[in-house]
């Protein structure tokens, strides 16, 4: 699964008048499609840091097209496996080191197509050997590193709880056996992570950030404190500061005066969702936006109308689109 | 023209190819590039555990070509530990790697490490002030470049809470980010963290805007950024943040947003964050009708695209026992 940028441009030709915009379900998996043949490009192997992340959003972007079967499932999961590490974490590709970010995609690419049994076949007690490759990297502040470096990162937490949730290996889904990691030390310190402005940064003290507030929100979901630590005034004040990223463009941004790009669809779009006040942005107007990023003529979508399309904004752009309701594709789950 | 394989420094090395994806005739013609040679040579030493003076060569090349690569800087701060490496060359040559690539964020977890290893290493032998100030003056100095990189902010707060820098000094520091881009937000974070951060993060003396007098200060400094800029979101967030932390009663700020929007004037507004907070003073002095007012404005006017969010807080003046229309 190629990272690299390209081929096409999001807009594509300019004689498409904004009434034409729509959506171009093949070419959209086509373009997926062709990303794992593009193995001659120097970019190919400058993002391989990267790689098993990209299959995973490849692969959620087929799965939102309605063409799930699209990558052979026997391929992606004989890369998922070369990517495995003998401490029970995932790398990046075959012979990186071990990381929190490419573990939980690698499960979440397990959970997507069911491979979690050839897991158990290839790698004996491989679920809870990942569980525990997990849980050693939580640190005693309730954080989560994201490998043995120690660098810290909402991300990382959220990651953590989601694989283990995805794994069904949270203290809640198997309460007879004793918990794998601290929950509540985890959501103290997400809570830690709110600014003065409603919305969450990386760590405590740093600036609120979209994609931050998505995984603050989403892990307080998985851990069930959503709603008992927000409440109706929360949600509200939260919802008011992340309705305000969207712009007369109707694209949304990251944080205050920052340009906007169509991945915040996705990190915007599931926070509204999950406090349920998706409705109170523009979505015409956001779909729009979206859809001018795609490139009509090779697929694929950019974060902004004029540049480079890849994977990484495709799979966002589609999220974007689903939740304002379009057409022919398949509902995302917010978390 | 490979780069390694003539290399007699490198003679003794088997290179280590991926073998990603397995056999593919397309792979072999990546590895004609310099970079796929130079990682086949990283792998080789990685695998033989090797910690010498070429991988700090090794690695300074890869990075140059791809700095992202996370594996990459784990083995090069692993090489600069076991070798006792000069670990302020280190930081020199990072300023103009970090210079070159801005958008990199493992530069700057490797440049924590190196300065916390510093520190710790030869604690009562280096000059902390000196440091710190010279990380500093750096900091400043990629902000001329990308005054909003989250990473090089992530850095310079850390860079406050490791040498205890919640002075003076540093809040002159979010005034000169401040005086050059007002709607800097990540300034003005910086500036709540500065003010704040001791009281909410290290628990060990300092009130932050619970002081009388600092509160004071700030709002007459945030004021004074929205008299020069009233449709700039990231002042009005800071009063609004204020007045949450200490319980100040939004009714001192109505004669101020009344300076930048009034139900007097419906076309003269000049902010819609003025309506936002004067739409709040309405409700807490429970007059309904003219928040309702107010709401409309923000709804068909001054902030239409969020037209379901004020038509939300509309529907909640209901509760109050007023008629929302
Ligand atoms: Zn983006």
């Amino acid at each position: 699964m190629s990272l690299a940028a390209g081929p096409g441009r999001g807009g594509g030709a300019d004689t498409q008048l904004p009434d034409e915009l729509a959506l171009v379900v093949e070419k959209q998996v086509a373009y997926i499609q062709s990303l794992d043949k593009r193995r001659d490009e120097l970019e190919y192997h400058l993002t391989e840091h990267l790689r098993i992340s990209g299959v995973y959003w490849g692969l959620t972007a087929l799965h939102l097209l309605r063409h799930p079967d699209a990558l052979p499932r026997d391929g992606v999961l004989d890369f998922v496996f070369s990517c495995l590490r003998p401490n029970g974490g995932f790398g990046a590709a075959p012979g990186h080191d071990a990381h929190m970010l490419y573990t939980v995609s690698a499960v979440q690419i397990l959970a997507m197509t069911g491979g979690f049994e050839e897991l158990e076949t290839r790698f004996p007690n491989g679920k809870m050997r990942i569980a525990k490759f997990i849980a050693d990297l939580q640190q005693p502040n309730g954080t989560f590193a994201g490998d043995e470096w120690g660098e810290t990162d909402t991300r990382f937490l959220y990651g953590a709880l989601n694989a283990l949730s995805l794994l069904r290996l949270l203290h809640s889904q198997r309460t007879d056996e004793p918990p794998l990691i601290n929950v509540s030390a985890a959501t103290a310190y997400i809570k830690a992570c709110q600014n003065f402005d409603g919305g969450f940064g990386v760590a405590p003290g740093r600036e609120s950030h979209s994609g931050q507030v998505f995984t603050c929100l989403a892990a307080l979901s998985i851990a069930g404190e959503l709603d008992s630590y927000l409440g109706e005034e929360g949600k509200d004040r939260l919802g008011a500061w992340l309705s305000e990223r969207q712009l007369p463009s109707g694209g949304l941004n990251g944080r205050p005066e920052k340009l906007v790009d169509s991945c915040y669809s996705w990190w915007v779009g599931s926070s509204l969702a999950m406090i349920g006040r998706f409705h109170w942005i523009d979505q015409k107007k956001l779909t729009r936006f979206i859809l001018q990023c795609q490139d009509p003529e090779q697929g694929g979508f950019a974060d902004r109308p004029g540049d480079m399309v890849d994977v990484f904004h495709t799979v966002f752009a589609l999220t974007g689109l689903s939740f304002a309701g379009y057409p022919e594709l398949d509902e995302v789950d917010p978390a | 023209m490979p780069k390694y394989a003539d290399d007699p420094t490198w003679a003794d090395i088997v290179p280590l190819p991926t073998d990603e994806g397995g056999p593919n005739p397309l792979a072999a013609i990546a590895y004609s590039d310099d970079y796929s040679e130079t990682m086949s040579y990283l792998r080789a030493v990685m695998a033989a555990k090797e910690h010498s003076p070429r991988v700090l060569d090794l690695t300074e090349d890869l990075i140059d070509m791809n700095p992202a690569h996370y594996t990459v800087w784990l083995y090069r701060a692993e090489t600069l530990f076991a070798l006792h490496s000069d670990l302020r060359a280190e930081l020199e040559w990072l300023n103009e790697t970090a210079l070159a690539h801005q958008k990199n964020y493992q530069i700057w977890h490797h440049r924590n490490l190196i300065v916390d290893r510093l520190c710790g290493e030869e604690q009562g032998v280096v000059d902390e002030e000196g440091l710190w100030k010279a990380e500093c003056e750096f900091v400043e100095q990629m902000f001329e470049r990308d005054a909003k990189n989250y990473h090089v902010w992530s850095y310079r707060q850390w860079l406050v809470r490791r040498f205890g820098l919640w002075g003076p000094v540093e809040l002159e520091f979010t005034e000169r980010m401040l005086a050059r881009d007002l709607r800097n937000n990540s300034a003005w974070n910086h500036r709540w963290f500065v003010v704040n951060g001791r009281a909410e993060m290290e628990g060990d003396g300092g009130l932050g805007v619970e002081d009388p007098e600092v509160r004071a200060r700030e709002v007459k400094f945030a004021m004074e950024a929205v008299a020069k800029t009233p449709q700039n979101q990231s002042p009005w967030n800071y009063l609004r943040g204020i007045v949450r932390k200490t319980g100040m009663s939004l009714g001192h700020l109505k004669g101020f947003a009344e300076q930048y929007a009034s139900l007097k004037e419906p076309d003269e507004v000049r902010s819609s964050f003025a309506l936002d907070l004067l739409a709040e003073v309405y409700v807490e002095e429970k007059k309904a009708k003219e928040a309702g007012e107010v709401l409309d404005l923000l709804a068909t006017r001054y902030d239409p695209i969020r037209k379901h969010y004020w038509q939300y807080r509309k529907g909640l003046l209901g509760v109050e026992g007023a008629a929302a229309a």
